[in-house]
């Protein structure tokens, strides 16, 4: 018996090391969320990134530039902006103390620059320079100028890690500006989407998408996108609508964390809904 | 022991510092070719099956902890893909199967393989139909990586540092 076991591990050696070290990574993968793997993310994280960073700023004399007439005339078109928003800022303040209403829109924002990314069509992962010495939070929003890029998955000392909306593990709340409509949005390999909105719900190609009260990932009324197209299922009951994001995610290189965590107390009072259920 | 354990490690590092910062700039439209795995390709192709399966197996590993995405699912589709390369092994070969063009013909099927299992372990979208995940995340992929496969069949392993 011993010896025919022995034969066959000596003739099938390769098919029994694949099945060993198949399952060794599926059962990793599958608890690649629990802390013990975190742990060794974060470890070896903190190290390699130290080298991608030296890699990236030698590599990065290669990357596209902003022009300075385009920076000029942005800056034009923000000072004109900045002028109206201020206008509207104090009629806002006003307004607020009428009805003492408690300000929650302003956050300060850490700036961070991407020292690597992961390129595929499913996870789309950066590493940014900042970390938890810069008091970098798991959960923070990652943002840029143009819009919403993701979301703080991983925190090591100087180092963190991004889930961009380009990865499919990623599901946001979000609201149409126009019309108030609420849906999940998510990354289908290709585009932004958002699924099984009603027909019968005002969307057109053009309105904005942000992020919605109901997020309890995000703070409301962060720019994502905007709708480009909507389709009907088969039934012609829900619309599929796809997103295009304001921010280029894969060529963004200079982004802000957010700095700005989900409120306990409403996490606490969702899980108490759930525990009510 | 030096030739076999240590020297990929050692190509191993500089080639996913390359693959997280240098290779995202020439991606199109999210499809980026895997520096990693024309190394596992190569060393399968010169050491046998086993071997392969085991340095496709700890690379993997490597490259899903330092580029901070699932641990595991790099782990499983190089697994998976070098045993397959394993099956083009040739003793008598070694040469025609890693210094000609029939060395990117491998890469391209296993780096085809690769992407379409990495695309399917770590996709969490249910929606993406088979053609999807077949052509963009399997055989694009695959062909653009087999273009990294040339430097070696132009400068062949006795020439370069391999």
């Amino acid at each position: 018996m011993l010896k025919f076991l022995r034969r066959l591990a000596a003739d099938y050696k390769e098919y029994i090391l694949l099945i060993i070290l198949s399952v060794i990574s599926l059962t990793l993968l599958s608890k690649s969320e629990k802390p013990q793997a975190k742990h060794l993310k974060t470890f070896a994280l903190g190290n390699f990134a130290l080298l991608s960073e030296i890699t990236n700023s030698l590599t990065s004399i290669f990357k596209r530039d902003i022009s300075l007439d385009e920076l000029k005339q942005e800056n034009a078109q923000l000072m004109l902006e900045v002028n109206r928003m201020r206008k509207l800022r104090s009629e806002n303040d006003e307004l607020r103390e009428m009805i003492a209403f408690r300000d929650t829109s302003r956050y300060p924002l850490i700036p961070a620059k991407v020292i690597s990314k992961l390129v595929t069509k499913t996870q789309g992962n950066f590493i940014i320079n900042r970390g938890s010495s810069d008091e970098i939070k798991k959960g923070m929003p990652v943002l840029n100028e143009k819009g919403l890029i993701g979301l703080i998955m991983d925190v090591a000392e100087n180092y963190s890690v991004v889930r961009t909306l380009n990865n499919s593990n990623l599901n946001i709340a979000v609201t149409l500006q126009r019309t108030n409509v609420d849906g999940i949005l998510s990354y289908d390999g290709k585009n932004l989407v958002i699924k099984d909105i009603p027909t019968t719900y005002d969307v057109q190609v053009g309105d904005r998408v942000e992020t919605s009260d109901f997020s309890s990932l995000f703070p409301p009324a962060i720019p994502i996108g905007v709708v480009v197209k909507k389709e009907s299922n088969v039934l012609g009951l829900l619309h599929i609508i796809t997103i295009t994001p304001f921010a280029d995610i894969p060529a963004e290189n200079d982004l802000f964390v957010l700095k700005v965590l989900p409120s306990k107390q409403i996490n606490d009072l969702e899980m108490n809904l759930l525990k009510q259920n | 022991m030096f030739d076999n354990i240590i020297k990929p490690v050692l190509i191993f590092i500089p080639l996913a510092l390359i693959q997280l910062t240098v290779i995202p700039m020439i991606s199109v439209a999210g499809i980026a070719p895997n520096l990693i795995f024309v190394l596992i390709v190569f060393y399968t192709l010169k050491n046998g099956q086993a071997y392969g399966t085991i340095l496709g197996f700890f690379l993997g590993f490597l490259l899903d902890l330092f580029s901070g995405g699932l641990i595991g699912a790099f782990m499983f589709s190089f697994t998976i893909s070098a045993f397959i390369a394993g099956y083009f092994y040739n003793e008598n070969k070694i040469e025609l199967n890693t210094e000609t063009f029939f060395f990117l013909l491998i890469i391209f099927i296993c780096g085809s393989l690769n992407a379409f299992i990495y695309a399917a372990v770590s996709n969490s979208n249910s929606d993406i139909n088979l053609f999807f995940l077949i052509l963009e995340e399997g055989l694009l992929p695959g062909l653009y990586t087999s273009l990294f496969g040339l430097p070696m069949v132009i400068f062949t392993p006795k020439k370069g540092i391999l």
